[in-house]
């Protein structure tokens, strides 16, 4: 059939080498990325029972600490730095160490003063990343230091372990999230940070899909007419419409196919991540996601640790979806692709030259960045009437929060959101086959800041 | 003459621009019609209209009976247009390339290898078909397209500049396949240049065309003698002169 004929070239320009060899580093990547990042995680767990300290004040008490610490499953690496003196860059490279702490001289006689002892650490720090200051390996080690001599002031105080465990933790708070009439035993921080790394996967499929399909078809457009092979191809005996659906469909499989690969690395790299902090994890999961607070800081420690414990209490308060739910979003990611196609098409027929053919998709990406990054700081309904209409005039938004909506049992909201979708690729697919099946495939340009010469008339001739 | 071609009245206005108005002329069956005009006159622009690319304002024109507004589906399968400077897909090979439009006309595969040996016959690239169209010199490529042109035997074969920016032995090779497939085999071309010396050697009859009016048609000898010229360039030049004043 002649639209097959169609269809392979279309497919065969597409998925060339070069996208193939950018679908495999896109996975290299993610997998090396995940690896880093479990390795990472792995240390930093692992480093929690493991701390280098030096005892400069070497009392009894001390040797007794580190004793206490050892007992507690703490691995103590001594060593001497008491000829360093506060030369703290030369102890870690001489040590070859990231992280020290370090009993200074007096820490007994303060303590037995009745004063608050001095402890120090010293860490180094190689960049501001995120994997780097996971791994502080000192935080774990002073957590305990500090319950030993907690437990040893409690002792010399005559207070029973009893009453200082009430006082370190004066209230037992139970809390509850009420989501949709429903109620379960978890902190809205575990939630929010178990939806924002289900919201962090789903945007990036959608970015990939946009950016991917949006590129193929505008380029498949562009570049046949600057070469002038659309108007050899249009005179051939074969319809516009089969012209125009082969090379849709081919922009379509070749999205998908990122789409899928992506997502596949992607989800991959979170599993890898999140599998790896529970199998090193030294106690229960429970206490696992404890650890991982401890160990990783305040902004990415809620995300971890919802992940490992919010699971069940997710599936109670109904946050997760349901095989419809995931058919509904795959409804809504299809009519997004479609609506990209046909902005695409209709941009790919301005151009007329390859200069143009670089920035002119520049619309429809700042439409799709806009609701991006609103979706990730904001929420788009607390928003001001007039801004969040705005923000809904763009058809990507409802794309980036369909999770949300249905997670949330914001249902009208979403389906409100793909009726909208539905209306606006109506809208472009009429003005699409228009400009196809017209003479403005040929003859339509962009001429901004050019002389309107004869209005209309095409160029050549 | 049977004829193969029949333009009546055709016109088009691109909002405010009459680029062409009330265009009429016919080619008859083996025949080599030529459009010569300057820069903006609207030969492109006929030519798409009978490529079925552009619709016209008003007028029509059939081509083997088909009718360009009526039945332009009928009209493509009779005709076979090559762009001025038109490339091919350059990631393909040559002979991909004959192979991807070949399909287009045939479903058939048998068909479609006999377009491809035809096109081999008259382009003779050889081994070279078998390079990706990327690494062709600007006559090579201009040589696959004038075969996949006319490797479908078209019954009429539209030419938009066929040797623009070629040099002098391309230029000759592709008007002598011009001239070999018409009086040999009977195909009917409709071309449009500016080298009014290739114009003289290749085509039957001309029309000069300018500021969108087909000015005048007829056989090259008659033109020069009634315009008393030594050449078509003559022709040409007191033709145009002719529309300025009026």
């Amino acid at each position: 059939m002649k639209f097959f004929n169609l269809l392979r070239k279309e497919l065969k320009e597409l998925i060339n080498a070069q996208m193939i060899a950018s679908l495999a580093m896109i996975v290299v990547i993610f997998m090396v990325f995940g690896n880093v990042m479990s390795s990472t995680i792995s240390e930093a767990v692992k480093s929690e029972s493991s701390v280098t300290l030096s005892d400069c004040d070497d009392t009894e008490f001390t040797r007794s600490l580190l004793k206490k610490l050892e007992e507690n499953n703490v691995t103590v690496r001594k060593i001497d730095t008491s000829a360093d003196g506060d030369d703290y860059v030369s102890i870690l490279r001489k040590n070859d160490l990231k992280s020290i702490i370090i009993i200074p001289r007096g820490f007994t006689e303060a303590l037995d003063s009745g004063e608050k002892p001095e402890l120090i650490t010293a860490t180094e720090m190689k960049s501001a990343a995120l994997v780097d200051s996971i791994s502080d390996t000192s935080s774990g080690g002073i957590d305990k230091i500090k319950d030993i001599l907690s437990d040893e002031i409690a002792k010399r105080s005559g207070i029973t372990d009893e009453e200082l465990e009430n006082i370190d933790s004066p209230l037992t708070l139970t809390e509850n999230t009420v989501i949709s009439g429903k109620s379960a035993k978890i902190s809205t921080d575990a939630i929010i940070g178990r939806v924002m790394m289900l919201n962090e996967i789903l945007p990036v499929i959608i970015f990939v899909l946009i950016v991917m399909t949006s590129q193929s078809l505008m380029g498949a457009i562009s570049n046949e007419k600057i070469d002038k092979t659309l108007e050899t191809l249009l005179s051939a005996p074969v319809s516009r419409v089969s012209i125009l659906t082969a090379k849709m469909l081919a922009a379509t499989i070749a999205a998908i196919l990122n789409a899928v690969v992506t997502m596949v690395a992607f989800s991959a790299f979170m599993a890898k991540a999140a599998i790896d902090i529970s199998k090193d994890a030294p106690d229960a999961l429970n206490n696992a996601a404890v650890n991982a607070q401890n160990m990783i800081p305040d902004d990415v420690s809620g995300n971890l640790s919802g992940m490992l414990t919010a699971q069940g209490a997710m599936r109670e308060l109904g946050l997760s979806l349901t095989p419809a739910d995931y058919l509904l979003v795959g409804i809504e990611m299809f009519v997004t692709i479609m609506i990209c196609l046909c902005i695409s098409l209709i941009l790919g027929a301005l151009v007329t030259d390859a200069k143009q053919s670089q920035t002119i998709l520049l619309p429809l990406m700042m439409g799709v960045m806009v609701p991006y990054f609103i979706s990730i700081f904001a929420d788009v309904n607390s928003l001001p009437p007039v801004v969040r209409g705005l923000v809904y005039a763009i058809p990507f938004t409802h794309t980036f929060s369909a999770i949300p909506n249905l997670m949330f049992g914001h249902t009208g909201l979403f389906i409100g959101g793909l009726i909208y979708q539905v209306i606006f690729l109506a809208a472009c697919m009429y003005f699409a086959l228009k400009i196809f099946n017209s003479d403005k495939i040929l003859t339509m340009s962009l001429n901004f800041g050019k002389k309107k010469k004869k209005k209309g008339a095409p160029a050549e001739e | 003459m049977e004829n193969v071609l029949e333009v009546k009245g055709l016109s088009k206005k691109y909002s405010k621009v009459l680029a062409v108005d009330n265009v009429s002329f016919e080619i008859g069956k083996g025949e080599i019609f030529a459009l010569i005009g300057p820069n903006g006159a609207g030969k492109t622009t006929t030519i798409r209209m009978i490529s079925t690319l552009l619709t016209p304002t008003s007028g029509d024109a059939t081509v083997a009976g088909a009718s360009i507004t009526q039945a332009p589906q009928k009209v493509r399968e009779n005709i076979t247009y090559l762009p001025d400077e038109a490339g091919a897909y350059k990631n393909m090979t040559g002979l991909a390339y004959l192979k991807f439009m070949g399909g287009l006309f045939s479903t058939d595969p048998r068909e479609i290898d006999r377009y491809i040996e035809r096109a081999k016959e008259i382009n003779q690239l050889g081994d070279r078909l078998k390079d990706k169209i990327s690494t062709y010199s600007r006559g090579m490529a201009r040589k696959l397209l004038l075969s996949r042109a006319v490797m479908t035997r078209p019954q009429l074969a539209i030419l938009d500049e066929p040797t623009s920016g070629l040099d002098v032995l391309n230029a000759i090779e592709i008007r002598k396949t011009i001239k070999k497939l018409s009086h040999e085999e009977g195909m009917s071309f409709l071309l449009s240049s500016h080298n009014m010396l290739e114009i003289e050697y290749v085509s039957d009859r001309v029309g000069i065309i300018a500021k969108g009016h087909l000015m005048v048609t007829g056989r090259i000898d008659e033109l020069k003698e009634r315009y008393n010229a030594p050449n078509l360039e003559e022709v040409f030049e007191r033709v145009v002169k002719e529309n300025e004043i009026l």
